[in-house]
């Protein structure tokens, strides 16, 4: 069990600054839940936080593209930790058929970005906890802990406040814009599973290997694939990541389908 | 496992930070393929041989313009198992907000030098910049040895010049290495190239190195209070020390006494809690407890309305000026009274009536406050004995008690 004492100090961290964005927001807060075995553990942070109960609203973005498991985990869990569960769907880019065949740049912004940006909106909320994390992705290793979108959703990289220690960040911004606030910004894949594996926490059966293959990243099922794998237990996937030299989105179409796609994703306000 | 060490890679514009920190993350076989093949995409297109700097510089025009624009981290482990995160800052005057921001969540520093270039400006604010923050530990990096041939000779005069300023400062850095981060030069191993070499190599260094340790005394930071079926709990970090349920503790700015009725933690009581955890504290006597509270058991935490302080400014800051001051989470309106000193590089005239006007400096000051702020000596790493000062809901200045 000392193996893992330095787990305390990552969630203690996170809750930190949940609490942080908390006492500025109050019911302007908000948690992103994909289900994903990140934002769940986001999640459980919350119930700590809060020592138990979940004051603020879960948003799940649906873009009707997930998988089915997804959506039987979301509504077990929404019952079972008694949340105020949010589904945010663009209607009317679905109506319209929105799909990869359009572009996948064009699919991810308007069925995930526009979505977030209307049930903002709709909700008046100013400040959303998000479960990224540096180690997936070089551009997100560039973000703050408290991040601003400004009135048109845009990530001004150029320009980051300044966060100090451990201790203070920009919490406070102006009229029409929103922060974004990332608790989990210092785990790594690896303590996401020991932490999962510590703390007992469920997760969507997709990353457990199965004939041969497990997801190792869900996003929407047309743009994941699954990577071979015998980990069948949490405690093979710990395995399984401490050896490999393949990156953790590899099965992310997003990720890969032309130069920077992410940073000019993430400047657009994408998650 | 202990938890992992974090280092921030400072130094001047093109000393090779980034290429460093890309270099290790390879040499480690800490990198994925996917991130290689993003580089090679993207060095392919701007028609450039592979850049190790890429892997930290992600943004377009980080690469493009072959600069750092903003800090980042990495997470690294040697063959050993000891895991390192890698602190990349950007080294141009202008992004020295960025730097501070990197820099501060680091347990030890590795200056990275250009061996071609006698000691730049920036190269000195970096290191006065980590004094600041009482990060002692520092690996001196000479860089670019593959440029004079791997000479010895090129080696020791960088050093004896860089020895010289850390003395004039009163620092002493840890380790004094020959490096060539481009060509993997005494970064895991000792290199053939550098047969002189007396030193070790930087992975070497890098793991006689251990984090900082936190105090002994208790020290739990009220966040805010919760109120959960009618009873109100303070939650907040434990800075410091370790308590149990009945321990007898104290209450800043109040003074006043109290006992440890119950230790929240999730959805259960807990009868002992110690550093790092967050909990909830429920006390035999709630009242008056808000955010910013201290609740300790010991008498160094001291009430003052008058702290005497080190700082860095980032904006040009008057005497008289109205600052709000932040310590952990206390939150008082204060004032610059008085400044003693002001330096730079080297020292400014003394007593002047006003700060320049110019940013990244230091002063020495007395800053009054209309509350008492409950405060410490700083030692190095305690958090209530460092503080930021916000003007206009921007951090303006970090410091530390003097």
């Amino acid at each position: 069990m000392s193996r893992f004492l330095y787990l305390n100090e990552l969630e203690s961290k996170s809750i930190y600054i949940i609490r942080e964005a908390y006492w500025q927001y109050k019911n302007n807060l908000a948690i992103l839940w994909s289900m994903g075995k990140d934002s769940t553990t986001l999640l459980h942070l919350v119930r700590k936080a809060f020592l138990g109960n979940v004051p603020i609203p879960a948003i799940h973005i649906d873009t009707g593209f997930k998988f089915k498991e997804i959506y039987e985990f979301r509504d077990k869990y929404e019952k079972k930790w008694s949340l105020r569960l949010i589904v945010a769907k663009n209607d009317d880019a679905i109506k319209d058929k929105m799909s990869i065949e359009k572009g996948r740049f064009d699919c991810c912004n308007v069925l995930k970005t526009a979505t977030l940006s209307q049930v903002i909106t709709r909700h008046g909320f100013k400040a959303l906890l998000v479960g990224i994390r540096r180690d997936e992705h070089s551009i997100r290793a560039k973000e703050r802990y408290f991040s601003l979108r400004n009135k048109e959703f845009k990530w001004d990289y150029q320009n980051q406040p300044l966060e100090v220690w451990s201790e203070y960040y920009k919490t406070k911004q102006n009229r029409d814009t929103h922060l974004r606030v990332h608790p989990l910004l210092h785990w790594r894949e690896i303590d996401i599973w020991r932490y999962i594996k510590r703390e007992r926490l469920p997760i969507v059966n997709l990353y457990l290997s199965r004939n041969g293959r497990r997801y190792r990243s869900i996003g929407c099922q047309c743009c994941c694939e699954p990577i071979e794998s015998t980990a069948n237990s949490i405690d093979k996937i710990i395995k399984e990541i401490q050896h490999t030299d393949i990156s953790e989105r590899s099965g992310r179409s997003q990720d890969k389908e032309k130069e920077y796609m992410m940073q000019k994703l993430r400047s657009l306000g994408y998650m | 496992m202990n938890n992992y060490l974090k280092v921030a890679i400072v130094g001047a514009v093109d000393s090779g930070k980034s290429t460093l920190i890309g270099r290790l993350l390879y040499e480690s076989g800490s990198l994925h393929h996917g991130a290689a093949n993003d580089v090679e995409n993207s060095c392919r297109l701007l028609g450039r041989d592979f850049e190790f700097a890429y892997l930290l510089d992600s943004f377009e025009e980080e690469r493009r313009d072959q600069l750092t624009i903003d800090t980042t981290q990495v997470c690294c482990k040697s063959k050993n198992g000891k895991e390192f995160i890698f602190i990349d800052v950007p080294g141009h005057r202008e992004l020295i907000k960025n730097m501070l921001c990197g820099a501060s969540y680091a347990d030890i520093a590795v200056l990275v030098m250009d061996i071609l270039k006698p000691i730049e400006e920036q190269t000195k604010l970096h290191v006065l910049i980590l004094k600041l923050l009482g990060i002692k530990n520092i690996i001196l990096v000479l860089n670019k040895i593959d440029k004079v041939n791997f000479k010895e000779s090129a080696f020791v005069e960088s050093k004896k010049s860089i020895d010289k300023f850390f003395q004039s400062i009163g620092l002493e850095p840890g380790y004094c290495l020959a490096v060539s981060a481009k060509e993997g030069c005494n970064l895991m191993d000792k290199s053939k190239e550098t047969p002189w070499y007396q030193g070790i190599s930087l992975f070497k260094a890098l793991e006689k190195y251990s984090g900082k340790l936190p105090d002994t005394h208790f020290c739990f930071s009220t966040q805010d209070i919760y109120n959960i079926d009618g009873q109100k709990i303070a939650v907040g970090p434990i800075i410091s020390g370790r308590i149990k349920k009945g321990d007898t503790v104290k209450v800043l700015p109040s003074n006043r006494k109290s006992k440890i009725k119950t230790i929240r933690s999730f959805d259960k009581n807990k009868s002992k809690a110690a550093v790092p955890e967050s909990v909830g504290l429920i006390l035999d006597n709630m009242e008056s407890i808000s955010r910013g509270c201290i609740i300790s058991n010991s008498s160094i935490p001291k009430l003052a309305t008058e702290i005497k302080v080190k700082i860095f400014c980032l904006v040009s800051l008057n005497i008289g000026q109205k600052v709000k001051i932040k310590c952990l989470n206390q939150d008082v309106l204060g004032q610059i009274n008085k400044i003693n000193r002001i330096w730079e590089l080297e020292a400014r005239p003394s007593s002047p009536e006003m700060m320049l006007e110019n940013d990244a400096y230091f002063a020495e000051a007395l800053i009054t406050t209309d509350k008492p702020l409950i405060t410490e000596q700083f030692k190095g790493s305690n958090s209530l004995g460092r503080f930021i000062l916000e003007n206009d809901k921007e951090i303006c200045a970090v410091g530390i008690i003097s």
